[in-house]
């Protein structure tokens, strides 16, 4: 499973934080992105990022299944 | 009975109208999900989430000018949010570093520390206000010292803030007074920041931030100032107040739920996004179409005002399964009760803090408690009566 995150989208809402705080990473204005090297989502990260992407109200996250 | 044109005729979102709102939002949903109000001058009014996200997604179509609230709180362009992109980026610019998740977890002894107090002092005392003792407390001690508003000012805020939000529908003339001796102190303040006449000038307050702001080389003029600083005066108070009273209204009538949060606390950030969902301190913002538009199929002219019902898309069958539930374990939950796009709320990431860490220590300390007085409303700032065992 991969994660992309459209940072044209994300208005720093930072509920991605909340849920998978592993796999992404905020900028000076608190704007998201996904933490290099975490694109590829291990399986005990999944569920978090799942939850991330369900909660974004800017729909700025998606995923891609294997 | 009134008919469903009534109802959509005189549509309103404030005061006594908040009594049944949330039968009125699901009447709008199914029957005139883009709605016509003459109330305020007249305004269209959406209560469908998907229709609300993608206006507020879209700053092509839509203008937040003259002014996002509806009816007015000022009688000036409040800064940041009756600002259109791109000025409107560069005055969020200023604070944003104040809410990333990395500033916000400085706060979280700071508001910790202040929401043991406040429990510990209603748990104690023999008061039964939970609004006065701690939904309102909490933000004015919390929000002010970040903010920078001195302390022996705080006692003047609620009755300003009252005056400005809730009294403006019934009485615009008080509001009026309220709104002009908020500049005048503001005023004042930033004179003393300016002279260096105060404790609080140069701790890294909001007020130096603004103070100390540049766009494109210019500090912010006077006027720039008085503007945010009363933008963040009402945004930082009265919100957080209202989701705290609010979520402690639900679990007085819940014991359920609230017997849950209290043997699994972990559960508290999950509540707070439902009690955000369902009791949303703000009901609906403004906006001004630019171009003339259709939503479902409904002709909007360029000019119009339109509203977002956030109370209502919040509520809509179409998102959540038993919208009118509150659901403290509701896992998927993708509400609009911060709004959404540009304007987003600068302070939403504070705001859920002060709930979630104000009902965990509320939680801890303060024994079961139930309503004192059913006549008390799920909505504002007023009197919330909790009976415990003391």
């Amino acid at each position: 499973m991969k994660v992309l995150l459209d940072s044209h989208r994300c208005q720093g809402h930072a509920r991605c934080a909340a849920f998978a705080p592993e796999t992404f990473v905020f900028d000076d204005d608190g704007f998201s992105r996904v933490r290099e090297g975490m694109e590829d989502v291990k399986p005990e990260n999944a569920p978090g990022v799942r939850k991330a992407c369900a909660n974004c109200p800017e729909l700025a996250i998606s995923i891609i299944e294997d | 009975m009134k008919s469903i044109k009534d109802i959509e005729r005189t549509m309103d979102f404030h005061g006594e109208a908040l009594d049944n709102i949330f039968e009125t939002y699901r009447l709008m949903r199914e029957n005139c999900p883009v709605g016509r109000s003459e109330k305020y001058g007249g305004f269209w009014f959406l209560s469908k989430s998907e229709d609300i996200f993608k206006v507020e997604q879209d700053a092509d179509t839509y203008s937040v000018k003259p002014t996002m609230l509806v009816p007015p709180v000022a009688d000036f362009p409040m800064i940041p949010i009756d600002t259109d992109l791109p000025e409107l980026m560069d005055y969020r610019r200023i604070l944003l570093p104040l809410f990333t998740p990395q500033a916000l977890a400085k706060m979280e002894k700071p508001v910790r520390d202040i929401a043991q107090d406040l429990a510990r002092e209603f748990a104690d005392s023999g008061t039964t206000d939970a609004t006065a003792g701690f939904a309102r407390a909490l933000p004015t001690i919390f929000f002010s010292r970040l903010a920078g508003f001195p302390e022996k000012d705080w006692p003047k805020f609620d009755a300003w803030v009252d005056d400005i939000l809730y009294e403006r529908t019934l009485d615009p003339e008080r509001a009026k007074k309220a709104q002009d001796a908020v500049m005048a102190y503001f005023d004042d303040l930033i004179e003393k920041y300016r002279g260096r006449t105060i404790d609080e000038a140069d701790t890294g307050t909001i007020m130096d931030y603004l103070l100390e702001a540049k766009i494109k080389g210019e500090p912010l003029s006077r006027q720039e100032l008085l503007s945010y600083c009363y933008l963040m005066f009402l945004g930082g108070l009265d919100t957080t107040a209202w989701a705290i009273r609010a979520s402690l209204w639900h679990l007085a009538q819940d014991l359920d739920a609230q017997r849950k949060l209290r043997e699994n606390p972990d559960l508290i950030p999950m509540a707070a996004e439902e009690i955000l969902r369902t009791l949303s301190p703000v009901q609906a913002m403004g906006r001004t179409c630019k171009k003339d538009t259709v939503i479902r199929g409904q002709e909007i002219k360029a000019g119009d005002r339109v509203v977002l019902l956030f109370g209502a898309g919040n509520r809509d069958p179409d998102i959540y399964d038993e919208p009118e539930k509150i659901k403290i374990d509701r896992e998927d939950n993708r509400h609009l009760a911060f709004g959404a796009g540009h304007h987003r709320c600068l302070g939403s990431n504070l705001g859920r803090r002060e709930l979630v860490i104000g009902l965990e220590e509320f939680l801890k300390v303060v024994p079961e408690f139930t309503l004192g007085d059913p006549s008390e409303k799920w909505y504002g700032v007023g009197r919330l009566t909790l009976n415990f065992k003391k």
